[in-house]
């Protein structure tokens, strides 16, 4: 019970969210539409802009690829001996910026997910779900069998399921 | 520069028993190999200039050495951080006075750009500077959350803040740094 009312806020909060970020957001129509007939509002929106257009213009910026390299190797060379000996130093000194795992596997998204996907499946064959499926098939249809038997006899029912065997798409 | 690191050499040499040196140097190298990159990244965004950003980076894990006698923080990665965008920010309002106090140098620097691009560095320049003016609370927020590009969850364990308050403080940043920018223009 306790569950349930906890899923319903969670669900309403997120509906909430929804609408007033909507309503609220800068493209909402009723803001557009006053910052189109607003001055003040104009000069506002416009100078906020060129906040996001200055923080844009510093991360579109790249640095040199051996900056990480150049700081490494200015940072060890004040450290004690011992540490400037270590073998970690050493790797330091030569370190380069590399994209991070996760960021490298993104263009193998796709075969990644379809590797999963065999992945379960022989799992699945493997834990005999398939065997058991197919024998679930054959228990109803014999269950069919024996019920149109007592039915409507022996002959009419075998001749319904041996043309159904034979023909299968035609049913 | 050469002599500041010399200095901090001997320092390091001579100043603290070989044992604990030892012991402390693994884990800054650890930190340097974990968090050097992102370090990097947001060294170079606030102060955009190479010998500037070398310069932080060996305060901040010099800072990170002597730290409590060389004892390990709790949260290496929010104590470097923190302690990277105040070294950068300190040299970065050194620059502006040297400006101020050298404007021939800082003319003759104008004249290398080139007429395209002085436009954007103009906005860069403005944005950093004005960056350095906000007050501590609003500017670590900006540093981690635009600069850093940490997510908000993230900066708030960091600041030990909550999310709420992250999103607020920069929020407010943005709007004063709209403000100080526009009045400049």
């Amino acid at each position: 019970m306790k569950n349930k009312e906890t899923t319903n806020c969670k669900d309403i909060r997120g509906r909430l969210n929804k609408i007033i970020s909507c309503y609220l957001s800068f493209d909402a129509a009723w803001v557009q539409n006053h910052i189109v007939n607003c001055p003040k509002c104009q000069k506002r929106f416009s100078s906020v802009g060129r906040v996001y257009l200055a923080l844009s213009l510093l991360k579109s910026r790249p640095h040199q690829l051996d900056l990480l390299r150049q700081a490494n190797i200015q940072t060890i060379d004040t450290l004690a001996h011992s540490v400037r000996q270590h073998h970690k130093a050493d790797k330091l000194k030569i370190a380069r910026p590399e994209p991070k795992f996760i960021e490298r596997l993104s263009p193998l998204k796709g075969s990644l997910a379809n590797t999963a996907a065999c992945i379960v499946i022989l799992f699945l064959a493997r834990m005999g779900i398939f065997n058991s499926m197919e024998k679930f098939q054959a228990d109803s249809q014999k269950a069919i069998e024996h019920y149109y038997e007592k039915q409507v006899g022996q002959e009419l029912s075998d001749e319904i399921f041996s043309t159904r065997l034979s023909s299968p798409k035609s049913i | 520069m050469i002599s500041k690191a010399e200095s901090y050499r001997l320092l390091w040499d001579f100043a603290l028993p070989a044992e604990s040196l030892t012991a402390s140097g693994k884990w800054v190298l650890g930190a340097m190999q974990s968090e050097g990159p992102e370090l990097i990244t947001m060294l170079w965004r606030i102060l955009g200039n190479e010998q500037d950003v070398c310069d932080a980076y060996q305060d901040t894990f010099l800072h990170l050495a002597h730290c409590e006698n060389g004892i390990r923080p709790r949260n290496i990665k929010a104590y470097l951080f923190r302690s990277a965008s105040n070294t950068a920010i300190s040299i970065l309002r050194r620059r502006l006075i040297e400006q101020k106090n050298l404007p021939d140098v800082a003319a003759a620097a104008k004249t290398e750009t080139t007429a395209d691009d002085l436009d954007s560095r103009r906005l860069q320049l403005q944005l950093r500077y004005n960056v350095a003016k906000l007050p501590q609370y609003l500017r670590d927020v900006i540093t981690l959350h635009d600069l850093a590009e940490f997510p908000y969850a993230r900066v708030a364990k960091i600041l030990s803040i909550t999310e709420t308050s992250a999103r607020v403080y920069r929020h407010k940043a943005i709007q004063l740094l709209a403000v100080w920018m526009n009045k400049e223009e």
